[in-house]
């Protein structure tokens, strides 16, 4: 049963409750603050639904009068009714609908009690007529196609939770894409799930495994297509992999066509090969880092306003859209925004963002616009420009404060050191800007030790050596071969006895056991992100949005050269008008 | 095409003409008042534009700034509220003032949504503050202590509000609840907190944080009446309606 129907406006007043106006219990904990804290303010609203606790949600929005309708029900119960149920209950209130009106209980319970019970009905006679359909018996070769369709209406909560449409229509092409990997042999991992569909049984709850197997058949058979895009797909191949790990801090890579020269950071001395002889003593005053200068922000170059002429003609007649975009009636639907929204996302995929981020981008921007009327004298593309803008720059600005420097001052009050763990795939510069940080750190009068963690590479070590001989910091090491986990805890242990502020843990890139790394038991996620080689990449700087996005973890420090002062923040404006230049 | 062009050449000389018919003095007197109301207009409008009255309440998310903005404007917090993901903006007369007799003035009110990603949209309104509300959530202050000093620190140090000197009312709501904190416990905890943020910030001094201003005297302890910007502590609760507090801040800074 629905538990709860909240209608209520974006900026935060609750309309009506279905709870309230009938009676029922209210909701345990407060999932509609987590979905907005966590979904919709996260560009995630292109999602089919949210689940939180035993509670699974749903939401549509009514952009032109800015509402929003979430609807509340328990996760076990599989409700198919409930987008059909949304949407009408959206174009009812939307008449009824009043700014000056704050109370719509008398109005509006009577209609909603109708509006349920319909809908109710609507959802039992398909459900009827569908297992009519499939009792019948049908053709072998047929079988193979209605099969899958039968049981996969039969699984509605899957169909419904990975669907992205509302329609029957959406249906259909979701079972075609189901029966599509059923003909094409390549993907093995669906065994398990073709077995379902051929035994043609109505299993009565299907496993979100296996739910789950064919959504990532379909992130699968997306990616494989990609791979005729080159730069795109590894990054797209990484982020897959990026959810399911549980790391500290952890830095993004990138694969570049060019790689870029070692010749500033050879410190190697033919001399001598221990290298501890040769007092390269680099004056640890290189100048200023980059992270303490000014960012300039040019703000006049944000009326830049480029004529976007590559739009495909409208369906309308061009002088009826003409007028009617003067006249500023026109509502957006979803066939207006699509030719803009692909514009953009391809424009965003040049810029390298992954393919599946720019995507979702598109779907949240597209909720956020649909139903909304375009002001007079504003085109489409322009709307949707600035919609996609303000989306950017909500993901990009972080969610907490990123102030390195006053955790460390909070961990020195308590006595212990700060601990920051360098995680990340081979070749990304972890090293390299490790001492980028360890420089910047030691500018503002804290004092770092090196732990050397990576006993898997050979030469890891001494060049965590020469670059703490070069900026005279202890290091504590204990050569190769070691396990990581107990270097590390040692390390931290020296630290604290030394009184040191900050440990800076550098680790291999093989996924060593990093679960041990943590002297807590409890798994970490990414806290932070160290973007590299961005010096490397000209305006592609879509992998900072595609990292920030996935991991929810704000941008901490951005590498932009060889020596010791390239460690910048993120800015966060520049990178926005970038994207979308 | 042509003809249309010739329409609109003989109208011209016909204007022309009448114009030149009239004496001299009535096309000068026309032509200076049209001259001073165009004046007059500009003025009015440079005066209006240049005293904001906009009051703008900000603080964390789940503070009760929502709840509040309605208790301002009908009395009641209606049926609840959820985290916010716009602002809410409105000219009206304050609820409590509506039965007086005689001439009110509205007030301008913007209720801010707390949520970190939403930032930007308080420094898009804060240049056209007249005075700022800061609700801080006195029953749940403890956990969101560091937070709630970044977010302070944040807008007492930002150009416009020292340079137009706006007044801050930090507001601790939900103070019918038990295990509220008092005023002033609250006042001390977030002093010593911006305290410690001033000592890690000027350490990243000239960093991106372009507008960012010296708070306080360098050397001695943070205190409120360092500020160049008058501060002050209230208590309340929003959702019982006891926002007298707010109301006199608000009657004291709007100009009427």
């Amino acid at each position: 049963m629905l538990e709860e129907l909240l209608i209520f406006t974006r900026g935060g007043l609750i309309l009506w409750s279905s709870c309230r106006a009938l009676g029922a219990a209210a909701l345990k904990g407060s999932p509609i603050d987590a979905l907005i804290r966590s979904c919709l303010l996260e560009e995630r609203s292109g999602d089919a639904s949210f689940s939180q606790d035993n509670y699974a949600l749903k939401w549509t929005f009514h952009n032109d009068l800015g509402l929003v309708f979430v609807a509340v029900y328990q996760k076990i119960l599989h409700l198919l009714y409930v987008d059909d149920l949304l949407a009408a209950v959206r174009r009812e209130f939307a008449q009824i609908y009043d700014p000056k009106r704050t109370a719509y209980d008398q109005d509006f319970t009577d209609i909603f009690r109708q509006l349920h019970l319909e809908a109710e009905a609507r959802a039992e006679e398909m459900k009827k007529s569908k297992q009519a359909l499939s009792s019948r018996p049908l053709p072998p070769a047929a079988s193979h196609k209605t099969d899958p369709k039968a049981s996969g209406d039969s699984r509605p909560n899957a169909a419904k939770k990975k669907k992205k449409g509302k329609d029957d229509s959406d249906d259909a092409d979701y079972t075609a894409k189901e029966a599509l990997p059923n003909g094409n042999g390549t993907f093995k991992a669906q065994d398990r799930v073709l077995v379902l569909p051929k035994q043609g049984k109505e299993n009565g709850g299907p496993n979100d495994n296996g739910a789950f197997d064919v959504s990532k058949l379909q992130r699968l058979r997306k990616n494989d297509r990609k791979n005729n895009t080159g730069a795109a797909d590894n990054g797209a191949k990484k982020l897959t992999t990026k959810p399911s790990e549980t790391k500290k801090k952890g830095k993004q890579d990138r694969v570049w066509d060019d790689k870029p020269s070692n010749k500033k950071l050879d410190f190697t001395d033919p001399a001598d090969e221990r290298g501890d002889e040769v007092t390269d003593h680099m004056a640890v005053n290189q100048g200023e880092s980059m992270m303490d200068k000014d960012d300039n922000l040019s703000s006049d170059s944000e009326e830049d306003e480029q004529e976007v002429e590559d739009g495909p003609p409208k369906k309308k007649g061009w002088f009826s859209s003409m007028f009617q975009s003067i006249a500023g009636n026109n509502v957006l639907d979803k066939s207006d925004l699509q030719p803009a929204l692909k514009a953009l996302k391809d424009r965003l995929m040049t810029k390298n963002v992954a393919e599946e981020i720019a995507e979702k981008l598109c779907e949240s921007v597209a909720a956020s616009l649909e139903g909304k009327k375009l002001g007079s004298f504003t085109r489409i593309s322009s709307t949707v420009q600035t919609a996609m803008e303000e989306a950017l720059l909500r993901i990009l600005t972080p969610r907490r404060s990123i102030d390195i420097l006053r955790d460390v001052n909070a961990a020195k009050e308590r006595g212990r050191p700060y601990v920051i763990v360098f995680v990340g795939v081979n070749g990304v510069g972890k090293s390299t800007n490790l001492a980028k940080v360890a420089y910047w750190l030691l500018q503002h009068n804290l004092s770092v030790t090196l732990a050397a963690c990576d006993t898997f590479r050979s030469g890891a070590v001494e060049q965590l050596r020469t670059h703490a001989r070069r900026l005279q910091i202890p290091i504590f090491e204990k050569g190769y071969e070691k396990d990581p986990a107990v270097v590390a805890r040692e390390a931290i242990q020296e630290a604290s006895r030394n009184k040191s502020d900050v440990v800076l843990v550098d680790t291999a890139g093989r996924m060593q056991k990093l679960a041990d790394l943590s002297a807590v038991p409890t798994a970490r996620l990414i806290d932070g992100i160290l973007l590299t080689k961005f010096d490397t990449i000209d305006d592609k700087v879509g992998a900072a949005l595609s990292m920030v996005y996935i991991s929810g973890a704000p941008v901490m420090f951005v590498g932009c050269g060889q020596s010791y002062t390239d460690l910048k923040k993120l800015n966060v404006k520049s990178i926005v008008k970038t994207l979308l230049k | 095409m042509d003809e249309w062009i010739r329409q609109a050449e003989s109208w011209v000389g016909q204007a022309e003409g009448w114009i030149r018919q009239q004496p001299p003095e009535q096309i000068y007197v026309a032509a200076a008042v049209v001259a001073i109301t165009i004046l007059l207009l500009i003025t009015v409008s440079c005066l209006k534009s240049s005293k904001p009255n906009t009051i703008v309440l900000s603080g964390l998310s789940g503070g009760g700034k929502t709840t509040l903005f309605y208790q301002l404007r009908d009395g009641s917090a209606h049926q609840g509220t959820v985290t916010s993901m716009e602002e809410n903006n409105d000219t009206f007369v304050l609820h409590s003032e509506q039965e007086k007799k005689g001439k009110v003035k509205p007030v301008h009110i913007v209720d801010v949504p707390g949520h970190a990603r939403l930032k930007p949209k308080l420094d898009e309104v804060l240049p056209k503050a007249a005075g700022v509300v800061f609700v801080v959530d006195a029953q749940d202050f403890l956990s969101s202590m560091q937070a709630a000093a970044e977010y302070l620190y944040d807008i007492l140090t930002k150009a416009t509000v020292v340079k137009k000197k706006v007044p801050v009312l930090i507001f601790c709501n939900k103070t019918d609840k038990v295990t509220a904190h008092s005023k002033e416990f609250i006042k001390k905890q977030l002093e010593k907190e911006i305290n410690k943020l001033r000592e890690s910030r000027t350490a990243i001094s000239s960093a991106d944080i372009s507008d960012e201003v010296q708070l306080g005297v360098p050397g001695e302890s943070f205190n409120f009446s360092q500020c160049l910007n008058r501060v002050t502590v209230a208590e309340g609760a929003g959702s019982t309606g006891n926002v007298s507090a707010v109301e006199e801040f608000i009657r004291e800074h709007v100009k009427a």
